[in-house]
């Protein structure tokens, strides 16, 4: 490159030279900066493969971009965007856009396990010189687009972050954290959050970051321009002057500027390293295509960012350091195993902004400014045929046009000239101004605002003078901003947005790209297809309500499973069923759902990277959570009940079953005991039900359970760790499972066995273990009464006894026919301990009663209406059933032979009524009262009262 | 000077203004004494590339874009009303922009629940009706009346504060610009009528914890622009604003005594620690009262460094400032004590532990305060 002509910058270099000697001596770091920058813009611009320098989001690359291709017509374009993702842009044209090319890796090999997933994201907006480059290369015949960045892979290969802190820092390079990460735009609303969180967690890589690379420089810019915001500083300082300067002019401003940040930056060196490692590949890629293909360096465009245009790595240039063998120096790394899936996924301006950390509005203002330049400049733009949300068809290209004679490149310096001229003041656009201040108050109006035409007035007028305050003759969206402000903004917001945010959505809002069905991977289609019963919209972003009446339409059941299916499968909120469940052994007759699946394109479109169906992504998705190292029982068992739930059919639910059984015949904990009971009590009443015979997975699973319980049961009730709930859920299985577990084939003595081996030491455990031995018969109920008595008449066990109790509490799950026992337990506890025991204890029995309030609170509640008085006067009155016990037992035992025909006393005493009645019926052998003598005082010799009231009734009627 | 307690600013910086009102070759609206453009480098100051030959002081701490409205509104139009929590800097940015634009920053209308229309419009003196009738001499013009009559910015404090049939005679001025006085004859000559000099505007403030004591009606609020000043809470620039107002306190009780940097940020973390909590309490009572602003942490500081020079060894200490801090934001007894109380053990406590420095001190100070107010 030394080779550059000497000749045209040489009255630029004598300029700075001195005006470096002037204001620092000379000779030293500045003069250094200063002809360095020339040096750089010199060398970029005597390139003979021509380097087209962008910058993101700007309009007047965008404008320049277009020119010079319609210019040059070159063969060849080679563009700064990870090389891997070029089969994907041709589908841009079925997309609306602002779309994001994704690059998505789910199963990762070679990088840290827990990088996963990987996502790499390129927004493409429309104004962008990306796009110019794009839609000329796809639609002109015998153009080739090539991609020349490294591939996704290398974007993570290269990423240092992870190693640094683990956190992401903003921005390196030209790639961006996740929207979410901090230091990026807040974005004002709640709305404008969802829409900003488009892109998920993927990196951002996008062409041309042009920014100050320290954050003085950009103070001291911002400072000095009057600006608040960078994109305000390039519209004002390098969009406005560069206007409609020439392909030279911009080129070598552009150049400049690249060199400026590059040479004004700290040295980080991480990202130093991954940027000219960048340039190295780009120009290796270049180089290699050129061999291949030996195409003239003078037919082909290099389109990347102003920065990497003012490499000085030793790779630059088609010239540049070569091996022996024709091969650069630089040798590509190889990527990595992982797979790596592509799809576009819709993104907004307001993704754009959060993701890059650019000032909320700035890419829609680009747009806006775009759309007013082509007008101005009649540029005609290149677009995609047939380009989704595009007003009219771009007329249909022929042929290259023979290309106009290339005009020798960096032939001039015409930075002397842009950089001698006085600012270029923006004039002020009287009309435009007057437009947006009647735009703005119509808008406040329509939010509640108290605004009138006086405000108009108001805002054009401040608008003017805060931008002459600013130096500056045409104010800016911003300055407008502001007066808008000013001039509207009350001390309260009346409606939902304020004047800030009406602002920016006037200035073009937020546009939301969509991807189109064609671009659509087959899984998003097929959803797509299938939902088509619903006869609704689901592409447009919103919610859409779904009914689905499946009675009167049977054919909408299959629209219903689908939707189950996403449900499980996508994100909180994209399909929310309002009215209608789906549990085991229950199918809704209608349905309503909520459906967002515009809104959730994108989790639908990685969606698609799993599968080619639905069925398939969740069959693989379970199997994975079943053969996960670190399955539980309870995990597997749930699987099993999404399979059958979601996918019907007994094939994976048999498989999923049968691993079930392999994962708890390996578990040494019992951990999950009570999910595990749960769900298979669950499955076990659904196939009952459902099917004729129980497959044979829970057969098998009822019987290794049982024994699987059995043997644990003696340790668990002594491990430390394994908590009452568990056990009792172990029990629970143990009990309520033995009837079909004896019929399977196994044997009571082993639980028998086990529980006799069981010897607790805590007290709940123990508590536990007696209700298993009153459920097996060992132990009576008034030996636990009498135990629980002594408990309690010992001063020295008192303090536990509530301890006691909630082993009693647990054990109504395994045995709830010992309610009444619990009841009375609880009753004494309350009635006989002592409040230094009894208070902290209560907040346990609540939050135990409370996490199992489904089952044992509604068990509890009907024991303890049925025994306590259900009245406040019957309450002096009343006696505890197990308090009268004795007294009834006793009284049942002095009567030895029931001679007495206890309920009927009355009939012997009044026997007219009953003669009368068979009398009538034709038996007129009368009433033969039966051992009368012998009997003591009947009710109504004790309670006459009643009896003498319906007499005297008779008598009166 | 050193006979005012307290300067207003046109005579505290009167060498600047006019210094700066000879350099001022911009065009200047109305009567203005400096252009738009030299009243933001008087009140937000200057820097090297402003290429001025003497540095003007930054008087005023906050967002650029609030004073470049401020100053636009003024040259428009609509009247400035500066909203905000109390302690934000709204009367001192009023009395700076009154003072760079009129050279005049005491035409001041204080408003409370009794201001008159009187004090809006004009009164009379009484003696003098008796012995003459009334005239335009025995007229006394309220300060707005005066500022209209000169052209020069009249002030209103704490607008809200102001009933509203108050408020409202302020809309005919702001709208109409004049003043009649019904009481004298009309000889044809407008001289019952006061009509305002170009040049004249308002700045009035309202306190935001004030809304819904006497609302502005819609009428006079399209006659205002609103300009909010939000409390400062970028910590930097606060350390700043607490610096300044302090030094210039000091100087004015004429006390030697210096604030050690460790202190300042002590007290800048605490208040940004409690701003967190009041941030994220739910109801009134979970909050301080105060509204914790930089005045506020001004006002914490004033009386820590009154009472260690006049009581104490005459150099600032942490415990004095905690006692400060608590006497100051203590204001309802049971709840702002107990959040005073939760934030020394919850926050200063473990701090203390971790950071040492001046904190365990700090909370040593702030206990036996609480102790003693409780």
């Amino acid at each position: 490159m030394s080779a550059a002509p000497e000749t045209p910058f040489a009255a630029l270099r004598g300029q700075l030279h001195e005006a470096a000697a002037e204001f620092a001596g000379g000779g030293d770091a500045l003069e250094g900066i200063l002809l360095g920058m020339v040096d750089d813009v010199d060398r970029a611009a005597g390139e003979p493969l021509e380097i087209f320098p962008v910058c993101h989001h700007s309009p007047a690359s965008a404008l320049a971009m277009a020119r010079r291709l319609r210019e040059k017509q070159p063969k060849v374009v080679y563009l700064e965007l990870c090389e891997d993702m070029a089969p994907l842009l041709t589908e841009l044209r079925n997309c609306r856009l602002p779309v994001a090319v994704q690059a998505f890796a789910g199963d990762i090999d070679g990088f840290p396990a827990d990088w996963a997933p990987l996502s790499v994201v390129a927004p493409i907006t429309e104004a962008s010189a990306e796009y110019q480059a794009i839609a000329y290369a796809l639609d002109t015949p015998g153009v080739e687009l090539v991609l020349v960045d490294r591939s996704s892979d290398h974007v993570f290969q290269w990423d240092t972050r992870h190693d640094r802190s683990g956190a992401p820092d903003g921005t390196d390079g030209d790639t961006a954290a996740p929207a979410g990460a901090a230091g990026t735009a807040a974005p004002a609303t709640k709305a404008a959050e969802a829409e900003a969180a488009l892109h998920g967690e993927a990196v951002g890589v996008e062409i041309g970051d042009l920014r100050p690379r320290f954050a003085e420089l950009e103070e001291h810019l911002l400072r000095h321009g009057k600006v608040r915001h960078w994109s305000e500083w390039w519209h004002q300082y390098v969009e406005v002057p560069l206007g409609d300067s020439d392909h030279d002019t911009y080129r070598q401003v552009m150049f400049l500027i690249g060199s400026l940040f590059r040479r004004l930056a700290p040295g980080d060196g991480d990202r130093v390293r991954v940027d000219e490692d960048r340039e190295r590949y780009m120009w290796t890629r270049m180089r290699e295509h050129l061999t291949a293909t030996g195409t003239d360096p003078a037919d082909c465009l290099y389109v990347c960012g102003a920065f990497h245009a003012a490499s000085r790595v030793d790779e630059f240039g088609v010239d540049g350091t070569t091996g022996a063998d024709g091969t650069t120096g630089f040798t590509i790394s190889p990527r990595t195993a992982t797979t790596w899936q592509y799809g576009l996924i819709p993104s907004s301006h307001t993704a754009i902004e959060a993701q890059f950390g650019l000032a909320a509005g700035s890419v829609s203002i680009a747009a806006t400014q775009w759309a007013k330049n082509l007008k101005r400049t009649r540029v005609k733009p290149y677009r995609l045929e047939g380009q989704a949300g595009a007003k009219k068809p771009a007329p249909t290209k022929t042929a290259a046009k023979a290309a106009v004679p290339v005009v020798p490149v960096g032939a001039e310096d015409r930075l002397s000239g842009f950089l001698r001229r006085p600012p270029v003041v923006d004039t002020l656009d009287e009309a435009e101004l007057l437009g947006w201040s009647v735009d703005i108050v119509r808008a406040a109006r329509r939010s509640g605002y108290l605004a009138s035409t006086a405000d108009a007035i108001a805002v054009f007028e401040t608008s003017i003078l805060l931008a002459g305050m600013r130096d500056r003759a045409k104010p800016t969206p911003y300055d407008f901003q502001d007066a808008a402000v000013t001039c509207i903004e009350k001390d309260s917001v009346p409606g939902r947005r304020d004047v800030r945010r009406l602002v920016e959505i006037m200035m073009g809002g937020d546009r939301i790209g969509q991807v189109g069905y064609d671009a659509l991977p087959p899984l998003a289609r097929d959803v797509y297809d299938r939902l088509a019963p619903l006869a609704l919209n689901l592409e447009q972003r919103g919610v859409r309500r779904a009914l689905l009446d499946m009675a009167s339409e049977p054919d909408l059941r299959a629209c219903s499973d689908v939707l189950w299916m996403l449900r499980r499968l996508m994100p909180p909120g994209a399909a929310r069923p309002i009215m209608g469940e789906r549990r085991l052994g229950e199918r809704s007759i209608q349905e309503s759902w909520d459906l967002s699946l515009g809104t959730h394109q994108r989790a639908l479109i990685e969606l698609g990277y799993e599968g080619v169906s639905l069925e398939q992504v969740l069959e693989q998705r379970l199997r994975r959570t079943a053969y996960g190292p670190q399955a539980t029982t309870a995990q597997v068992l749930a699987a099993v009940e999404d399979a059958t739930l979601y996918l019907g059919g007994r094939r994976l639910a048999e498989e999923l079953g049968t691993r079930a059984l392999e994962v708890l015949a390996a578990e040494r904990t019992v951990d999950g005991a009570p999910e595990v009971l749960r769900r298979v009590r669950g499955l076990l009443a659904y196939y009952r039900t459902s099917e004729a015979v129980l497959p044979p997975w829970i057969e098998s699973f009822v019987r290794t359970g049982y024994a699987h319980y059995c043997t644990l049961l003696p340790t668990a009730f002594r491990d430390e760790d394994a908590t009452a709930g568990q056990v009792a859920a172990m029990l629970g299985f143990l009990f309520s499972m033995e009837s079909l577990a004896l019929s399977l084939g196994c044997d009571r003595t082993q639980l028998e066995l086990s529980v006799a081996q069981s010897h607790p030491q805590d007290p709940a455990k123990t508590a536990l273990l007696w209700a298993a031995q009153v459920q097996l018969g060992t132990l009576s109920r008034a030996e636990l009464r009498a135990r629980c008595d002594e408990l309690l008449g010992n001063p020295l066990v008192v303090p536990s006894y509530p301890r006691y109790l909630s082993g009693f509490v647990h054990a109504l799950e395994p045995v709830p026919g010992l309610a009444d026992v619990v009841v009375e337990a609880v009753s004494n506890a309350f009635g006989r301990l002592p409040d230094a025991v009894l208070l902290p204890w209560l907040p346990v029995l609540i939050t135990t009663l409370r996490s199992n309030a489904t089952e044992l609170a509604p068990l509890l509640i009907r024991e303890a209406g049925r025994i306590f008085p259900a009245r406040l006067a019957a309450l002096d009155a009343w006696v505890p059933p197990w308090r009268q016990q004795p007294v009834a037992l006793a009284a049942a035992r002095t009567r030895p032979d029931s001679t007495a025909p206890g309920g009927v006393a009355l009939l012997p005493a009044h026997p007219e009524t009953c003669d009368a009645l068979a009398e009538l019926l034709g038996c007129a052998d009368g009433w033969e009262p039966a051992g009368t003598a012998s009997r003591r005082p009947s009710l109504t010799d004790r309670h006459p009262d009643t009896a003498r009231a319906v007499a005297a009734l008779l008598a009166g009627a | 000077m050193s006979e005012l307690l307290r300067a207003p600013a046109e005579i505290k910086y009167a060498e600047e203004l006019d210094w700066l009102e000879s350099i001022d070759d911009n065009p200047k609206p109305f009567s203005w004494r400096l252009s738009p453009k030299m009243v933001r480098l008087f009140v937000l100051g200057s820097e090297r590339a402003d290429g001025l030959d003497r540095e003007v002081a930054q008087k005023w701490f906050g967002d650029r874009s609030i004073v470049e409205r401020s100053i636009v509104t003024l040259a428009s139009d609509r009247g400035l009303l500066l909203i905000g929590d109390p302690g934000t800097g709204k009367s001192w940015l009023a009395e700076l922009l009154a003072a760079a634009i009129s050279r005049n920053s005491t035409l001041v209308v204080q408003g409370t629940a009794g201001t008159t229309e009187d004090h809006i419009k004009y009164s009379w003196n009484v003696s003098m009706v008796i012995a003459k009738g009334q005239s335009r001499e025995s007229m006394i013009p309220s300060p707005i009346m005066t500022a209209m009559e000169s052209g020069t910015i009249g002030r209103f404090e704490e607008l809200t504060r102001s009933t509203s049939d108050v408020q409202d005679a302020l809309i005919s001025i702001l709208s109409e610009k004049y003043v009649s006085v019904p009481e004298l004859e009309s000889d044809g000559g407008g001289d019952n009528i006061v009509f305002a000099k170009p040049g004249f505007s308002i700045i009035a403030t309202a306190n935001s914890r004030d809304r819904g004591v006497n609302d502005l009606s819609s009428a006079l609020k399209r006659r205002f622009n609103f300009v909010r000043i939000p409390v400062v809470t970028n910590k930097k620039s606060e350390a700043e604003i607490v610096r300044f107002r302090t030094e210039e306190l000091l100087r004015r009780h004429q006390i030697d005594l210096d604030v050690p940097p460790t202190l300042l940020d002590v007290l800048l973390q605490s208040f940004a620690d409690l701003r967190a909590s009041s941030a994220a309490a739910g109801s009134d009572d979970e909050k301080l009262e105060s509204a914790l602003s930089t005045a506020e942490q001004i006002g914490v500081l004033e009386d820590a460094v009154l009472h260690s020079n006049f009581f104490g060894e005459r150099a600032l200490t942490a415990r004095t400032l905690a006692a400060s801090l608590v006497g100051s934001l203590a204001r309802r007894e049971p709840e702002d004590l107990a959040i005073l109380n939760k934030y020394l053990h919850g926050v200063v406590e473990p701090r203390g532990k971790e950071e040492g420095g001046s904190w365990p001190e700090f909370l040593e100070g702030g206990r036996e305060a609480i102790a003693k107010l409780a």
